[in-house]
């Protein structure tokens, strides 16, 4: 069983997950048209780069936008969430040992124990800030469908089982199956689910930034458009 | 497939057709047919298929519905916070709707679709700003506009505005000959006051070539006088032409892309047959919007830009008092507590904020200006855009919009606002004959006038 | 002397003064008149609802409701219409002033008449702008605007004579050739009356009276030389000048000499305190003011 997930289902889910949502963010960006969307993509490459870049970059961190600042707690659970939620399953000791085993390959930066900790705390916390937001704000609870919860589920699912396993609560090899299990359902499904953001979250951010940047005045003002 | 006399798929053709829409009174026959309209899912669900392309499948996939768009809407916020007022809701139970169950619609849903294109969405743009994932929901809104117009399921007012342009070239009954008519004849007047002044028509290779909104024609021929005169006052080598002088574009509105493409070619081929060196628009967002920034894309133009550099009004003001073409008599700057109505057609979606910006700092005594909260491209839509001011159906759903401007004018205390956009202007008439909150509004020229220097030569001959 | 009289009004009261007075010229001259009403601006953005000017109510402008317009002017004015030859009305959507101008442009009309400025409702649309609707009839209407605020006595009854106020510009000759035509066509006499305008005095500089006297010397040559000449044919010609603030001197000759119409020149020179003499002969005057342009 266990050769089996770390085996042919490690890289079957690995695969689709970077083949597919490569092939996402391809598709994205062949699918756009200049006349239907009405943005000539193509013509003002400077403008259009330094739109997108913009775009992307202000929205990275936390505070640099408008909405950042002003929604300042969604931001702070929001980041809190993605950022543990990107760096553990990259950075993480145990991963990355079981990567070397797999592929021979071993990055230099290990997150230290106390942080791994604290990150894939701070995810889980996150992911129920967020899960309460959304049931207790009305303008949060009326767009949340029982699909969005089972999203936020399938990406923290991983976590909590991790730090399950990790604590040795009850019987540590049922968590670290599941955690397997989790993580690679999360992988198989993020091209297919809306997890596609990952990828498809910058794809749109470069969009709207070239939009705004080379048609919509971002050429006539002194800075652009002002996020 | 049942179609009405008035309301059907197909757009407005002949004068005659015209004529029976403007006779039906609050379009009582129309929407009395539009009960009956089928929806023919095939072709939206064909049409659907050809158009809709990764943009706007991306932007409703990956909607996080958070609701964080929700407060970026004026509708929004207008509306107590109404939770179906907010972008994500509105555009999700109704585009969303559409694509997921493949066209499949029937009437019912199709009027709730119209009334929430229409009635509760300005394609202000402004929640592009907020959402973290770059979603912009006044784009599909005007995406949505032009599938419900190919299915019939149009306010009205919006049908005719189509169709105006498709028969007069205008947003208005207005021929070709009463436009150069009203020109000269107001200019005609004026010609005591200011000597020389005249109106150039149809002159080639002019410096300038000048179009206007229709409504400044049947309504205001005062604007047509002004711009005259500050033309003449800057020296200009103007001129106006004698087809294709209309900027606006009602058809854009409706979601008529045929028509919004048989006006811009007008106006374009009036560009390429007088070959000025600049086109300058009236002060008016959405004109400007049609014309210069989506009109390229009509008419399949690569670079994205009209034939010849066009640019705004205001502009055109901000360099005549930069580099002194016009020059304002100081005693005579504004002094009292004045703001501006940024239009959402040509700050947010035009960058010109720090233009008008300028214009103020010349025409306003220093410390006598306020801005609106919020400003430049995150203000609020005046409550009358996209068409909203126009719709008679929905005119309670705008008068609820105009609150959030009305407060925030209040909170400037200002006793004057500048609205260099005839949609605003219109909105904040129509808000203080509302509301009587006790303030007057201009566009430009008319206090620009006041404040001009006249040059020894221009002045009456006593 | 007229064949078409254009009478710019809504069917209530604000405007009875004028209508009299514009009914009574087309009983005089035997001339057709038209009644002009202008429903006023489309409420809304492009809509077609417009505000009723008389009213202030939103309306939509749909032909039953022009029809029924019509044929409320028509009840109300049913007495004059009686006697005149002939008549019609018509109905327009718009700023009034302009409207105005505009029907002017495209008719055949010899002579317009307007109702009263001071009880103009003021409703929102109209804010924006400074002058009322006559003020800017006047200034630009190419053929004489005849308006008339308060009740006349004189020029219904029985026209004895026409006032002309002289200021020897290019439109005050114009003014003047109206004025004698009219003299002659009614056969009566006529006042040609100037002022030497002494408001300065108010503001700063004092005038020496010999100033003043010579200018009202040469006022009377001027009268003389320019327009005595050309009042041959009628009855009587009498030429007055005297110094004093334009507007009160004007109303007070009126009625000293119970003239029943002015006449008077609208120009330029006015712009920049626009039409407040002229403004203040009409609000002030028992008798109609004609103001001519051109
Ligand atoms: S802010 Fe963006 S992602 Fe969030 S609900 Fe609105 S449209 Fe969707
Ligand atoms: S485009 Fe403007 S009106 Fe429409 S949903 Fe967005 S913020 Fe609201």
């Amino acid at each position: 069983m266990y050769q089996f997930l770390t085996g042919f289902m490690f890289w079957v889910s690995v695969s689709i997950f970077f083949i597919g949502l490569f092939v996402r963010f391809i598709f994205y960006f062949t699918g756009l048209n200049w006349r239907l969307d009405r943005v000539a993509y193509k013509s003002y490459p400077f403008y259009g780069i330094k739109g997108a870049l913009k775009s992307v970059f202000k929205w990275l961190f936390p505070f640099l936008t408008r909405v950042w600042r002003k929604h300042f707690f969604i931001t702070i659970a929001s980041f809190a969430f993605h950022v543990g939620a990107v760096i553990v399953p990259f950075f993480l000791l145990a991963h990355n040992v079981f990567i070397r085993g797999k592929l021979g390959i071993f990055h230099s930066i290990i997150l230290n124990q106390l942080t791994a900790d604290i990150l894939s705390w701070l995810v889980v916390i996150g992911a129920v800030i967020l899960t309460i937001r959304r049931i207790v704000l009305p303008q949060a609870r009326i767009l949340t469908r029982g699909y969005d919860y089972f999203i936020l589920f399938l990406a923290v699912a991983p976590f909590i089982t991790g730090l399950c396993a990790r604590y040795e609560v009850g019987n540590y090899s049922f968590w670290l199956y599941s955690h397997i299990i989790f993580g690679e359902v999360f992988l198989i499904a993020a091209p297919f689910t809306k997890l596609s953001h990952l990828v498809l979250f910058f794809a749109s951010r470069i969009q709207i930034g070239m939009d705004f940047e080379i048609k919509r005045g971002g050429m006539k003002s002194k800075n652009g458009m002002a996020w | 497939m049942y179609s009405g006399k008035l309301c059907s798929k197909e757009p407005v053709k002949t004068k005659e057709q015209l004529q029976a829409l403007l006779k039906d009174t609050r379009g009582k026959t129309y929407y009395k047919e539009m009960q009956n309209l089928e929806v023919d899912t095939d072709l939206l669900w064909k049409t659907i298929q050809t158009t809709l392309n990764s943009r706007i499948k991306t932007w409703l996939e990956i909607c996080s519905r958070c609701g964080i768009c929700a407060e970026s809407c004026f509708l929004y916020l207008a509306n107590d916070k109404d939770p179906t007022q907010i972008p994500s809701y509105k555009i999700q139970s109704t585009l969303g709707e559409i694509i997921k169950r493949k066209g499949d619609v029937d009437n019912a849903f199709m009027q709730t679709a119209m009334e929430t294109t229409w009635g509760k969405c300005t394609c202000c743009n402004r929640c592009a700003m907020y959402c973290p994932n770059g979603i912009d929901t006044g784009v599909m809104f005007s995406y949505l506009r032009g599938l419900l117009y190919q299915q019939g399921f149009v306010p009205l007012e919006m049908k005719i505005g189509a169709g105006m342009h498709r028969i007069y070239y205008a947003q208005m009954d207005i021929t070709d000959e009463d436009f150069i008519d009203t020109f000269e004849w107001i200019v005609e007047e004026y010609e005591k006051d200011y000597q020389g002044l005249k109106v150039p028509v149809d002159v080639k290779n002019a410096d300038i070539m000048y179009t206007v909104n229709a409504r400044e024609v049947k309504y205001y021929p005062e604007d047509l006088a002004y711009a005259a005169i500050l033309f003449n006052l800057a020296q200009e080598n103007w001129t106006v032409t004698s087809k294709g002088w209309e900027e606006t574009s009602l058809a854009m509105f409706a979601g008529d892309w045929e028509a919004c493409k048989i006006q811009v070619k007008h106006v374009y081929e009036a560009m390429e047959r007088l070959k000025p060196k600049r086109m300058i628009g009236t002060e008016c967002g959405h004109a400007h919007r049609a014309t210069v920034i989506e009109g390229p894309y009509w008419m399949g133009r690569k670079d994205g830009k009209p034939p010849v550099e066009s640019i705004h009004y205001v502009e055109w003001v901000a360099e005549a008092l930069r580099t002194g073409k016009l020059k304002i008599n100081p005693e005579k700057r504004i002094k009292t507590p004045v703001t501006i109505q940024d239009s959402c057609n040509y700050v947010r979606n035009g960058g010109l904020k720090d233009i008008t910006r300028e214009i103020i700092s010349y025409i306003v005594e220093p410390g006598y200006f306020v801005e609106m909260e919020p400003c430049g491209e995150n203000n609020f839509c005046c409550g009358g855009g996209g068409g909203f001011n126009g719709i008679g159906i929905y005119r309670n759903h705008r008068n609820k919009g105009l609150t959030v401007k009305r407060d925030q004018i209040i909170k400037t205390g200002a006793k004057l606002v500048l609205a260099p956009c005839h949609n605003c202007w219109d909105a904040i008439r129509d808000l203080e004959e509302e509301f009587k909150i006790g303030i007057k509004w201009s566009f430009l020229k008319p206090l620009l006038i006041d404040m001009v220097e006249i040059p020894e030569s221009m002045k009456p001959a006593s | 002397m007229f064949k078409t009289i254009l009478l710019a009004a809504s069917a209530d009261h604000a405007c009875d003064n004028a209508a009299k007075s514009a009914f009574r010229l087309a009983d005089l001259t035997n001339a057709h008149i038209t009644v002009f009403h202008v429903l006023g601006m489309p409420a809304h953005g492009f809509s077609q609802e417009v505000i009723d000017v008389k009213t202030g109510e939103k309306v939509e402008a749909s032909e039953e409701y022009i029809s029924w317009v019509k044929e409320e002017i028509k009840i109300y004015y049913a007495k004059q219409f009686e006697k005149t030859k002939s008549f019609d009305i018509k109905i327009a959507v718009g700023m009034p002033y302009r409207e105005i101008l505009r029907e002017i442009k495209n008719g055949r009309y010899d002579i317009v008449t307007l109702g009263g400025t001071s009880k103009e409702k003021i409703s929102v649309y109209k804010k924006h702008m400074l002058g009322s609707t006559v003020l800017r009839v006047a200034k630009a209407s190419p053929i004489p605007v005849m308006v008339l605020c308060r009740p006349s006595s004189s020029f219904l009854k029985n026209i004895s004579s026409i006032l002309f106020c002289a200021d020897f510009s290019k439109e005050s000759d114009a003014a003047f050739n109206f004025a004698a035509n009219l003299a002659k066509f009614f056969n009566c006499n006529l006042d040609i009356f100037n002022v030497a305008d002494i408001s300065p005095v108010f503001s700063k500089n004092i005038i020496e009276q010999d100033e003043i006297d010579s200018q009202i010397s040469a006022a009377y040559k001027k009268i003389e030389e320019k327009y005595i000449p050309h009042t041959k044919n009628i009855i009587k010609t009498v030429a007055n000048v005297c110094e004093g603030i334009p507007y009160v001197e004007i109303v007070k000759y009126a009625r000293e000499k119970n003239s029943s119409l002015i006449v008077i020149a609208h120009h330029n020179k006015e712009n920049e305190n626009f039409g407040s003499n002229m403004e203040q002969i009409i609000v002030r005057s028992a008798s109609p003011v004609i103001s001519i342009n051109k």
